[in-house]
């Protein structure tokens, strides 16, 4: 069924030629040892009771590598077995050693609740096994229970961070007998989230030593190029890698689409969401078990909604499809979950929440809507299809962005290159103050019970951390040791997820309760370092693509951080024009090229948002435009910035209104294919062409006034800037610095590769924006910058 | 010295180390207090000593000590802390702030207990972080020797602080340690009289004392803070003074439960009432005297109405019809309109006394009461639909 499906695909003239490649994995068997002799024969029946008689040989590894007291991270794809390398000897720890803890971490906290069910299900026969999770859904009365009862914990990093660690004495039993924390979807804990985590843990190290106890790490993670890496940077100790898997694999075809191309002068392509829905509808039809993956939650809603309407049968019922993403309440969520394991799901529309492990079953096909970022997270979500026997597919449609065009053109590379690096930067120094603070609250910071040297946090002297938190007035010093000094909470005001925390909530002004009295409705919450871009006074916000206007916005510091907004009815989006300087602080590294000098260091980036254009819905036509009032927000993070010598930029041309133009679109080609390299979001990386001497430090200019500046500037020094969204970087300049020669070649492929005229927003960006002549100027420059 | 070397690194210290600080009378001194050597280092105590016949507010302090223990226990639903009183410790802690966790300290830690025929309170205070073991160590023995402990709201602040400091420090807490705390008892008791149940309020209301320049309770962390780091301990008094007062209300309080329990004579109409609420889950019928009680010496308001309800279920309950009866009619005619009365009323008549003219007109004077009252609509409605129900009966009926 499915193949002849797939052969159709391939030779039908409308979906033929948009296909560019097509690659076959051949199966392959299961590699399977007996169980060692030193499992428990309780655990062993238990395992034959689930139809278990042997373990592939990763579990078999792992096995013998913990037994032996090293920390181990096991690297094998999805649907392989990988729990079981740590439930096997979390279970055998419980069973053998009656006062033994354990602590579980998964990301979310619909994956520990997977676990306990599976954990459950397996334990079923044994004896002595307490397992709850504990998160925020843990009601308050049953929390000094499962403090009390429990032998293995299942929880997320944030509840340890705000809700154990700081109350390290109520789960003194806990840190006393740890014996294993298990951390799984390793390969999440990347960026500021995995910087993080690593001072969480290093914070869940210090109170582990203050009870006396020294946990073995066991982790799990998808396929990313450094997984024992990154396991090093977050436990700060050696790990052992398992990263040959036993487990078999059924048999599957990736395929990559790329939409057809409807206006070839301005290189549009048809939309890739109605081609990704097409395909899903055809595979639905076909009673194939599919599951979609969408970029965003707006894209999984339309997605959704087109999917339903194409598989309605007669009497409307599309219940076969379902939606899946953050937003959706708890219930809901396991709904589908538990719909999809049965069958009476036949499709689901996602986001990337469903990437991570959740027990769904097995489907069909994975349609990928748009490049997830990552080639770690294609694999991912293409192995959310797949059966450990029988055949399955994967269909990635790509979406006009720069990065998805690059990789439907050069399959070699999606197929050929080993996922990306994880990179995680612990001592970020605003993410490491916060965490100081934490730790400080949580037992105070001195030397350790031998005395000596004060603590160290990682690598890190932390002594001038704490004397500038002792200036602050939170830290006290007494005796050797400083001491948490205030009234506050500080976990409180430390987000995980993000490096500041200071959020916006936006409130619908208009929303009333079932009695038509007037209630505050949060709909939304908006990151500080977006807020001035996406809920400016006038902007339109859009909730589940329903038109909020934005009609004041509270930032100030002594105010509630609110955007107020009510629902209207307008046919036009705002696009908000901001102002923008990058600053030089400090050199760390250099690197001359022939023609270009490449440098990395720390920048001090201000941005301030002073207008916005109305943008008509549909037609994209400019329709308006505003002026808002807002503050100059500055960051200081790092960057690698490069500047082209003169005598280059004369060689490729005498204008420098070109040179400009062609450095701009060089610019957003840059910054769009950067993640490939650096297994982030876009919106980690930020771009700016400015200037190595800027004229006045610390004043804004819009890219109109820029160009102005560049244009009768005495010297002519333009300089491409790219820099880590993050305030204090999370480790992505330093690796843009190493990779920058790659990533100029890679953006000259582009440029070849883009069958547009005059550039497009699949390669330089939209022509109207960089100029006729800036897609000709940039490839004439690429080629002089690589050689 | 052993070496030049070491001279140089000891001078090389002493140049960059902090600025001395100036120099400030020590704590002891202006505190009037102390220092004693604990075994885990010096501790500042500040001890006080008061008569048995000292009268705090109105109350007396030594009523405390003849306070039926066992009795109180029950109504607070709590562990008798023996049956002696003169054993108890009362306790009360100052903290560097209200956040729970690892990161908050019991900075001062007052108690009172009986020595003889004096109340002794004495404050243990830590002067800096590093005196903590200090202060945990001169804990141990008062909560080991005291036959229990006596708290306003210890369960929820000061116990659960002192174990995680314990805990902390890897010291054995004494989890068996019999409580007794004040605060759910006082909010059965006075939530009639008082606007909250806070220990000053109920110092002002209950205990009649009013206290003259109190250091507002927000702000004691930041007056530690202050004192941490610049040594003068002079605005702690008022800390202090605080911390004192609210260990000597503990003691008058719990004499106030004492007398009360004992004989309810001397209380007035809101207290009784009140004390109704505490007997309720121990002895109904004391609880219902207290009721009666309550009512016949006048109460008065929205606390009367709330009595006569709760009355009045009870009542129903022992099918005291009459009793019942004339308690929701006092409630239908003397108070604010509420729905309860009408609707037990009605009810009496439609299926008591199978009147369903009665429950009828009782049902239609209700709606229309209710509708000049501004009614909720669910309310209305609620009538409304009573009223045609028993309109189908009585058609039916004839």
């Amino acid at each position: 069924m499915l193949g002849e499906l797939l052969d159709d695909l391939l030779t039908s003239p409308s979906t033929g030629p948009c296909i560019t490649a097509t690659r076959h994995f051949a199966p392959r068997p299961p590699v399977l040892v007996p169980f060692p002799p030193s499992l428990d024969p309780r655990i062993a029946d238990a395992l034959r009771a689930r139809g278990i008689h042997e373990l592939y040989s990763h579990q078999a590894q792992s096995w013998e590598l913990i037994e032996k007291g090293h920390h181990v991270v096991v690297v094998t794809p999805t649907a392989s077995g990988k729990t079981l390398c740590y439930n096997l000897p979390a279970l055998q720890a419980l069973l053998l050693q009656p006062d033994a803890r354990v602590l579980y971490l998964f990301p979310t906290k619909a994956l520990a609740q997977d676990q306990l069910a599976e954990l459950e299900a397996l334990a079923k026969t044994l004896p002595e096994m307490r397992m709850f999770t504990y998160d925020g859904d843990t009601p308050q009365d049953a929390r000094r229970a499962v403090r009390a009862r429990a032998n293995l914990v299942l929880t997320n990093p944030d509840m340890l961070h705000s809700g154990i660690l700081p109350h390290h004495t109520k789960w003194a039993t806990l840190f006393q007998n740890l014996r294993y924390v298990v951390i799984d979807e390793l390969h999440a804990y990347r960026g500021v989230f995995g910087s993080h985590l690593a001072n969480l843990l290093r914070r869940l190290h210090r109170i582990c030593r203050h009870y006396g106890s020294a946990p073995q790490f066991i982790m799990a993670s998808a396929t990313i190029a450094n997984p024992g890496e990154l396991a090093r940077r977050l436990v700060g100790e050696h790990v052992e890698e398992i990263a040959e898997s036993g487990a078999p694999t059924g048999d599957k075809t990736f395929i990559c689409y790329n939409p057809p191309v409807v206006n070839p002068d301005l290189g549009i392509r048809a939309p890739y969401l109605g081609e990704a829905a097409k395909l899903a509808i055809r595979l639905l039809r076909a009673r194939i078990a599919t599951i979609v993956f969408a970029q965003s939650r707006l894209a999984t809603e339309v997605l959704l909604t087109s999917i339903k309407n194409g598989v309605a049968d007669k009497t409307g019922d599309s219940g076969i499809v379902r939606g899946y993403r953050g937003g959706y309440l708890p219930t809901r969520r396991r709904a589908v979950e538990k719909g999809l394991r049965e069958g009476e799901v036949l499709g689901v529309v996602s986001t990337n929440a469903l990437e991570l492990g959740v027990d769904i079953g097995h489907l069909d096909v994975a349609v990928l809507a748009g490049y997830p970022g990552a080639i770690a997270s294609l694999w991912q979500q293409a192995g959310r299809a797949g059966r450990r026997s029988g055949s399955s597919a994967a269909i990635f449609v790509a979406t006009s962005a720069p990065l998805d065009q690059f990789m439907v053109t050069h399959p070699e590379y999606l197929f050929g290159t080993p996922p990306e690096h994880a990179r995680v930067n612990p001592d970020n120094p605003f993410i490491l103050v916060n965490h100081l603070k934490c730790a400080a609250f949580e037992l105070p910071i001195g030397p350790g019970a031998a005395g000596g040297e004060i603590e160290k946090f990682g690598d890190v002297d932390v002594r001038r951390f704490l004397a500038a938190l002792e200036d602050e007035g939170v830290l006290h010093h007494a005796g050797s040791r400083w001491h948490w000094a205030a009234e506050t909470y500080p976990a409180d005001h430390v987000s995980l997820r993000t490096v500041t925390s200071d959020n916006f909530v936006v409130i619908d002004t208009g929303a009333r309760d079932a009695t038509q009295t007037k209630r505050r409705q949060i709909i939304a919450e908006v990151d500080w370092g977006s807020a001035f871009a996406t809920i400016h006074p006038k902007a339109i916000y859009l909730v589940e693509s329903e038109p909020y206007e934005v009609q004041e916005l509270c930032w100030r510091e002594d105010e509630e951080k609110v955007a107020y907004v009510k629902r209207v009815q307008v046919d036009y989006f705002t696009d908000a024009i901001s102002a923008k300087g990058v600053w030089i602080l400090q050199r760390l590294a250099d690197q001359a090229h022939p023609v270009y000098l490449a440098e990395q260091g720390e920048v001090l980036v201000a941005e301030k948002v002073v207008g916005f254009k109305k943008i008509k819905m549909g037609t994209l036509e400019n329709v308006g435009s505003g002026e808002v009032e807002l503050p100059q927000q500055e960051m200081q993070t790092t960057a690698a910035w490069l500047t082209v010598t003169p005598e280059a930029l004369a060689r490729v041309s005498a204008s420098r209104e070109e040179l400009i133009d062609g450095l701009r679109a060089v610019t957003y080609l840059l910054h769009h294919l950067a993640p490939i390299f650096l297994l982030c979001d876009i919106r980690d990386v930020g771009s700016w062409l400015g200037d190595t001497t800027p004229a006045e430090p610390g004043a804004v200019a819009t890219r109109e006034s820029t160009k102005r500046r560049l244009m009768s500037a005495e010297r002519f020094n333009p300089t491409i800037y790219l820099y880590d969204s993050h305030a204090g970087g999370i480790g992505l300049a330093e690796r843009l610095f190493e990779i920058l020669p790659d990533l100029l070649r890679r953006g000259l492929e582009t440029l070849h590769a883009c069958p547009c005229r005059f550039g497009c927003p699949s390669c330089v960006g939209p022509v109207n924006e960089v100029g006729r002549k800036a897609k000709a100027t940039a490839q004439a420059l690429l080629r002089t910058l690589v050689g | 010295m052993q070496s030049l070397d070491e001279l140089r690194r000891v001078i090389r210290r002493i140049e960059t180390g902090r600025p001395p600080r100036l120099a400030v009378p020590p704590a002891d001194q202006v505190l009037g207090g102390e220092l004693v050597e604990t075994g885990a280092g010096p501790l500042l105590v500040v001890r006080r000593e008061y008569p048995l016949t000292h009268i705090h507010g109105r109350q007396p302090l030594a009523a405390a000590f003849a306070a039926p223990l066992d009795l109180l226990s029950a109504v607070a639903r709590a562990a008798a802390p023996a049956r002696d009183p003169r054993g108890l410790l009362f306790l009360d802690t100052e903290a560097t702030g209200l956040a729970g966790g690892t990161g908050t300290y019991a900075f001062l830690v007052g108690v009172g207990h009986l020595d003889g025929d004096r109340v002794v309170v004495a404050q243990y205070f830590m002067r800096d972080f590093d005196e903590e073991p200090a202060l945990l160590t001169a804990l141990v023995p008062l909560l080991e020797q005291a036959a229990g402990v006596v708290t306003f709201n210890g369960s929820g602040f000061d116990l659960p602080l002192l174990e995680t400091r314990f805990v902390l420090a890897r010291r054995r807490w004494p989890t068996l340690l019999p409580h007794l705390d004040l605060l759910p008892p006082a909010r059965r008791v006075f939530t009639l009289r008082c606007a909250d149940c806070r220990l000053t309020t109920l110092e002002r209301e209950v205990i009649g004392l009013e206290r003259e320049d109190d250091v507002p309770g927000a702000l004691i962390p930041a007056l530690y803070f202050d004192f941490l780091r610049s040594r003068r301990a002079a605005p702690l008094a008022r800390v202090f003074d605080h911390n004192r007062h609210d260990v000597l209300s503990l003691v008058a309080l719990l004499g106030w439960f004492g007398r009360a329990l004992a004989a309810h004579d001397h209380l007035g109409a809101e207290d009784l009432a009140g004390l109704g609420r505490l007997w309720e889950p121990v002895d109904l019928e004391r609880a219902l005297a207290c009721y009666r009680a309550a009512l016949t010496a006048d109460l008065a308001g929205p606390a009367a109405h709330r009595v006569r309800l709760r009355l009045a279920r009870w009542e129903k309950r022992a099918a005291r019809w009459d009793a019942a009866c004339a308690l929701w009619e006092a409630a239908r005619d003397h108070d604010a309109f509420d729905r309860e009365p009408w609707e037990e009323i009605a009810k009496f008549h439609e299926h008591r006394r199978r009147d369903l003219p009665a429950a009828r007109a009782i049902v239609a004077q209700a709606l229309e009461v209710a509708d000049t009252a501004g009614a909720a609509p669910r309310v209305l409605d609620a009538f409304t639909h009573r009223l045609s129900r028993l309109e189908r009966r009585l058609r039916r009926h004839r």
